[in-house]
């Protein structure tokens, strides 16, 4: 039997008639066209399909939607900053760290949550952060330096000038 | 896995009696490994009872005696962060820091993987090592478990359908103690070919006054070692440390899987033990002498 529920994801309350055994991932992909968030393995293994709830990393493979009442969501969709990208995302740009981009939005979700608790993490923190998100192209040293330059204060001023 | 229904009771005793009038009702805690199994087929509860929606099982708290409680939905973030955890109970930090990836660790709750019982689950060896206690709830009862009578078989364990696990009790432990979580694993993320929890507490002359051992990933469940309690009583040096490997390994009979073969766990049994009691008595401020 279908709930209704309400979901906040990137800020915005959505209401919805979910059936209580869809995951998260499925109703943000299928029912709200929130293709950003991917499926990968659809086990809680590969870190494609991470979000944040209340700021930190999640599978949202494994996830009940019913279950994500009443907690912030974040999806790649809600990284952007008035309309420009993020600056772990421009870095991802700017260092190569995108290859075929399936692994992108949950490795930026990782980075972001990390970045707001550890402004200026380490490599090896940087690399425990990642451990769970797997990149089947296997660029993490560029995402690790992405992440890493995305980190410092110059970044951006850098990148303007 | 769409054909259940969900319910979001408000007390324990709520979520007893949901289960009660079930058939093959489950309970939710974290989610990490239930949704997995209602995934892949592997379950097909008629009912799905959330017990994320009842207030208080979420706490970690030390009495004025010592002893810790952790509410069975504290989540393996929250335990390995946790700083009176850190501080007097090192080893369940530990534990906890292993546990499968980061993102994962901010879902699944102790409960939850306790009551999954996963013979290779990194949390049970420590736990047996602590002697720590389950206070469970039923619809017409409560008890208390020690740890190490309540896996039966691989993924089977003594709880009864209506009854839910609602505490983690861990005794008081001396000061001074050490105690270390020992994982055999092939990457940072991947489940344990072999997971050692060892406590060892000395007096002050330096003599053993309490040994736990619990070994992980070695039998169809996580197994209570009786002979380390042979340490207590006199200064632990390293013939009676091997004495306890041999039994641990007399006590495993592992399978071969992809992980690893029967053969290689079982040696790796006494290796691991014999490592993690020397790591337990440093830890406890003393050096393991050769003699």
């Amino acid at each position: 039997m279908k709930k209704d529920i309400e979901l906040r994801i990137n800020g915005a309350p959505y209401r919805l008639s979910v059936e209580p055994g869809r995951t998260l991932l499925q109703v943000l992909r299928e029912d709200l066209g929130l293709t950003g968030t991917k499926e990968g393995c659809a086990s809680g293994e590969c870190g494609a399909c991470t979000v944040l709830l209340d700021g930190e990393p999640v599978r949202s493979c494994l996830i009940l939607a019913v279950d994500a009442r009443g907690q912030e969501i974040m999806t790649i969709e809600g990284v952007a900053e008035n309309g420009k990208p993020h600056k772990i995302q421009q870095a991802f740009i700017d260092f190569g760290a995108i290859q075929c981009g399936f692994c992108t939005p949950g490795m930026i979700l990782v980075a972001k949550a990390l970045l707001e608790k550890a402004p200026q993490p380490g490599e090896e923190e940087i690399r425990k952060a990642i451990s769970g998100n797997l990149c089947r192209c296997t660029g993490y040293v560029k995402i690790i330096k992405a992440i890493e330059a995305a980190s410092q204060p110059w970044y951006f001023v850098s990148k303007k000038g | 896995m769409e054909n259940f229904e969900y319910f979001e009771p408000k007390t324990v005793q709520e979520a007893c009696t949901l289960l009660t009038q079930s058939e093959n009702g489950k309970v939710l805690a974290g989610g990490a490994s239930l949704v997995v199994l209602l995934k892949n087929k592997l379950i097909f509860p008629d009912r799905l009872i959330n017990l994320k929606t009842i207030e208080g099982l979420n706490r970690i708290e030390l009495n004025p005696q010592g002893e810790l409680s952790i509410g069975a939905l504290c989540r393996h973030r929250d335990i390995e962060s946790s700083p009176v955890i850190q501080e007097r109970f090192e080893i369940l930090a530990e534990a906890a820091s292993k546990i499968s990836s980061p993102p994962i660790r901010n879902m699944g709750t102790i409960g939850g993987g306790i009551c999954h019982a996963d013979p290779s689950a990194d949390f049970p060896p420590a736990l047996i090592a602590l002697e720590a206690r389950l206070k469970v709830s039923g619809s017409k009862r409560s008890r208390t478990i020690p740890i190490h009578e309540f896996f039966t078989d691989y993924y089977e364990t003594v709880l009864e359908p209506d009854e839910i696990l609602t505490e983690i009790l861990i005794p008081p432990l001396p000061s001074p103690s050490g105690g270390v979580y020992l994982k055999l694993d092939k990457t940072t993320n991947s489940v344990a070919i072999l997971g050692i929890g060892a406590v060892i507490s000395l007096d002050k002359k330096e003599n053993c006054t309490f040994a736990g051992l619990g070994v992980g990933g070695a039998a169809p469940t996580p197994l209570a070692i009786k002979e380390v309690s042979s340490l207590a009583g006199k200064p632990v040096d390293i013939h009676s440390i091997e004495a306890v490997a041999s039994a641990a390994v007399k006590q495993s009979h592992p399978i071969s899987n992809v992980h690893a073969s029967e053969d290689y766990r079982r040696e790796m049994v006494g290796v691991l033990v014999k490592r993690a009691l020397k790591q337990a008595l440093e830890r406890a401020g003393k050096k393991v002498t050769s003699s």
